[in-house]
């Protein structure tokens, strides 16, 4: 690293070489004052009042992120602004949309992103013009001490005029321990860096990895159920076995004694002791028109439409079923038809399962209508005053 | 140095700041010691060690698995404890974090330089400990593949988020959070992946950190930019650390449950915060120092200064948790009578007593400079107060849960194994991460220490500049 490495030919800078940060110092104002390119340090730490000695300006970086944090702010506020109170306005805790203060978490971290952001990549990318693996500095031999422990100046080229012997005198002049001068990269130093062209390689190779990564995840993943335990719920189905109960099945019958609501077997008794129960219902036509549809659906098969005994089932089966229209039944006090229409008569089962307390009056009033409209006198047909 | 030596006979010696290194230490012989360590095979107590931790790393992942097999109903979160695990431990995580921020941000703006040495590791951890904390809030979403929809974005759903939520406050505090610590940590990083570039023979490793160094070459102009870059971070880093906890808080702080709804708790959250973050670093450092040779790098003067700020947050705790006290008393409030007795007697009694045992009464040993000289005691302590932090969660979450306005619906809260080995998982990755960094990368910032050793700075400007 000394005269040897000095040849004739196209040089990007001269390196010289110092072994502490005192002599670097020292060396800068001569070196700058030999006018032979421009002058620049490379040093192992941030040596303070080099930039000064090297006439550096003030970093801008200050004020890029001082403009790029009030726009993180203002994006904030303004994207959520505009979602809060224009184009998705909820009401939450009894705030207006538009109340701006429940911004401000948001607007503060969006500019602290915005900020560090510009702070680091500002700094690399922009400033720094990182990265850049082609620099002539990299691949010299006084890089492993620039990392290191050495304090190296570089007198740059900035013409083709460039006197690298003389650069290389005043650099030793100035008190370099050794020089180095750096040959000018042939081509663009970009692309000669085979770093760069590894770095996209291993990209690439990455993202067909990924993609093929992403490709089979999607094919296969829909077909797993994760989290399956909100679907499978605890619950009984109907008709379906269950391991809940002792006898297997999911659907059980009612406690002995059950009674649905309505469905209470009033008439407990003989039938004659029911004579005396009062049909509770008035005669209106709401009731009426309950007691015919209780009627049509559960009495008139056997009963008949007009309730003198000659329903469908009668002629099918040849059973008998009373003839309401019977003097018998004529005479029959309200209570007892209701105490058949509970606990049945003969033949004719219990209809209190399928009838409730208020429909089994309503039909009871029913019959009696059938009973007059088939015995009509003469008085019913006048038209009421 | 200098000004040490000029001021010694006014100042204090007490006040004066610590001796940074300690024997004689060169920019050379730095780059020796410390990156050495990615170029030698490691030695066997670390292969046991990853072992280990490895090994509790796959029992939370296995057990992660099984939650999203099985569904959030493999844990014991139940009406009315909805939150209970998984809150915790994001909390307790992500305050691990904050004394890597504390150490590299804040000290480096007070111009703390003997933060430089444990800057680095303190740094590493704040984003080892943020990544187990982001694990919870994605698996306890319950739908984790549709975790995206934290995000606010056009959709066609036709739905925008909420931005009166904490909730959504805490996204984006945790997202910045990880973000500018990842710049930090990476940023501060590059001159030394120059280092171990230039100095490394092995073609693969050359090759790895070329990429990641990204060229650095170490010129005076990039220093300058550099320099002004890491002030601006460190600037804005100290607002993030202390907001983002505080975000955490109001998950908490906005709601109407008797015990959360109290105004101390965003400085209380920062507090605890550090405190268990440091205590945490204490707990590495010592490790590090003894089993990587360090010992003039991270001095015993380090440990101390650390044990002084974990002393110092448990009074700022101690008077937090009076503060519980005597808000809930002077509020005449029956609600919060009650939360208050629930913690220092109640089912969960216990854990109230952990955590004001382990995080107010075990630190005050720190009073004694014997016991901040001793590995024994601060460990003691550190491991007091890591348990005694995360029982403070638990304290707040489930116990202020368990029993709030309605009685009909209070419920005792029981964990499931699966809940414990999430936990265990969380500290396998935390502990893994650490021991593959202290292998791979410059476990101390060495460009940060140069510039600090004695003659580093040019003689006419060395008084100057950082006093």
């Amino acid at each position: 690293m000394s005269e040897t490495t000095l040849k004739p030919q196209a040089s990007y800078a001269v390196l010289g070489l110092f072994d502490t940060p005192d002599a670097l110092m020292q060396a800068i104002p001569k070196a700058r004052a030999a006018q032979l390119g421009a002058v620049e340090a490379y040093t192992p730490y941030p040596i303070h009042g080099i930039d000064e000695a090297l006439g550096h300006r003030k970093s801008p970086l200050g004020g890029m992120v001082l403009v790029m944090g009030v726009l993180g702010a203002l994006t904030a506020f303004g994207f959520q602004y505009w979602i809060s109170a224009v184009d998705y306005p909820i009401i939450t805790g009894g705030k207006a949309a538009n109340s701006w203060e429940a911004f401000i978490p948001i607007m503060f971290e969006v500019t602290v992103l915005f900020s560090t952001f510009t702070a680091g990549l500002g700094m690399l990318l922009l400033l720094n013009k990182l990265p850049f693996f082609g620099h002539p500095v990299l691949s010299s031999k006084a890089i492993t001490g620039i990392t290191r422990d050495r304090y190296a100046l570089a007198i740059e080229a900035e013409s083709d005029s460039f006197n690298a012997e003389a650069a290389a005198q005043a650099l030793k002049d100035a008190g370099a321990a050794a020089v180095e001068a750096l040959p000018a990269p042939d081509r663009s130093p970009f692309l000669t860096s085979d770093y760069i062209l590894r770095t996209l390689g291993g990209i690439f190779v990455a993202c067909v990895v990924a993609g093929l990564a992403i490709f089979f995840a999607i094919k296969w993943f829909p077909l797993m159920r994760p989290m399956v335990n909100m679907q499978d719920q605890p619950r009984l189905n109907a008709q379906k076995a269950s391991a809940f109960f002792k006898d297997g099945h999911g659907m059980q019958q009612p406690v002995a004694g059950t009674v649905a609501r309505g469905h209470l077997p009033t008439a407990t008794g003989t039938q004659d002791a029911s004579a005396s129960l009062i049909n509770p219902l008035p005669r209106t036509p709401e009731v009426f028109a309950v007691g015919k549809k209780a009627y049509h659906n559960r009495c008139e098969v056997c009963h008949g439409a007009l309730g003198n005994g000659m329903g469908s089932l009668t002629s099918a089966y040849g059973g008998k079923p009373a003839n309401l229209q019977s003097q018998q039944f004529r005479d029959y006090p309200d209570g007892k038809i209701y105490w058949a229409i509970v606990n049945g008569k003969n033949s004719m089962p219990s209809h209190a399962p399928y009838l409730s307390e208020s429909e089994r009056w309503s039909v009871v009033h029913y019959v009696r209508a059938l009973q007059r409209a088939q015995n009509a006198k003469d008085e019913d047909l006048k038209v009421a005053p | 140095m200098r000004t040490d030596a000029a001021h010694a006979g006014a100042i204090p010696e007490a006040l004066l700041e610590p001796a940074l290194t300690e024997g004689r230490v060169t920019p050379g012989s730095l780059d020796d010691q410390v990156l050495a360590f990615p170029e030698t095979k490691p030695p066997r107590q670390w292969y046991f060690g990853l072992a280990v931790t490895l090994s509790a790393m796959f029992v939370g992942l296995a057990c992660i698995g099984y939650t999203f097999y099985k569904g959030i109903g493999a844990w014991g979160n139940t009406s009315p404890v909805f939150w209970a695990f998984d809150i915790i431990n994001f909390v307790f995580w992500v305050g691990i974090g904050h004394a890597g921020t504390l150490i590299s941000a804040i000290l480096f703006l007070f111009r703390k330089r003997w933060r430089n040495a444990i800057a680095r590791f303190a740094e590493a951890m704040t984003i080892f400990a943020v990544i187990c904390a982001v694990i919870f809030p994605l698996i306890h979403v319950g739908r984790p593949w549709l975790a995206y929809w934290l995000f606010p974005y056009p959709n066609q759903r036709a739905l925008w988020t909420n931005f009166r939520s904490p909730l959504l406050w805490d996204v984006f505090a945790v997202n910045t959070y990880f973000s500018v610590s990842l710049m930090f940590w990476y940023l501060g990083l590059i001159p030394d992946i120059a280092s171990m570039r230039d100095r490394t023979t092995s073609k693969l490793r050359k090759t790895i950190y070329t990429v990641l160094a990204v060229g650095w070459r170490g010129a005076a102009t990039h220093w300058q930019h550099y320099e002004k870059a890491y002030l601006l971070l460190a600037g804005l880093a100290t607002g993030l650390v202390l907001s983002v906890h505080s975000v955490v808080s109001f998950d908490f702080a906005t709601s109407v449950v008797p015990g959360w709804h109290m105004t101390i708790f965003p400085p209380y959250f920062v507090a605890g915060a550090i405190f268990a973050g440091f205590a945490m670093v204490v707990m590495v450092l010592v490790v590090v120092r003894e089993t990587m040779q360090l010992k003039n790098l991270i001095t015993m003067r380090h440990l101390d200064v650390m044990n002084k700020v974990i002393l110092s947050m448990s009074c700022i705790m101690g008077y937090s948790y009076m503060m519980e006290g005597f808000t809930a008393w002077y509020s005449q409030n029956e609600f919060l009578h009650h939360g208050f007795k629930n913690i220092i007697s109640g089912t969960y009694g216990w854990a109230g007593w952990v955590t004001i045992s382990c995080n107010i009464f075990i630190p005050q040993i720190l009073w004694f400079k014997k016991a901040r000289a001793s590995y024994f005691w601060m460990i003691f302590v550190a491991i007091g107060v890591t348990v005694g932090m995360w029982f403070e969660r638990f304290v707040i979450i489930v116990i202020s849960l368990h029993q709030d306005y309605l009685p009909s619906a209070w419920r005792i809260y029981k964990p499931t194994l699966t809940d414990f080995g999430i936990l265990l998982g969380t500290f396998g990755i935390f502990f893994t991460l650490v021991l593959i960094f202290a292998r791979v990368l410059p476990v101390i910032a060495t460009t940060e220490v140069k510039a600090i050793l004695p003659d580093a700075q040019p003689s006419h400007h060395g008084d100057d500049h950082h006093v």
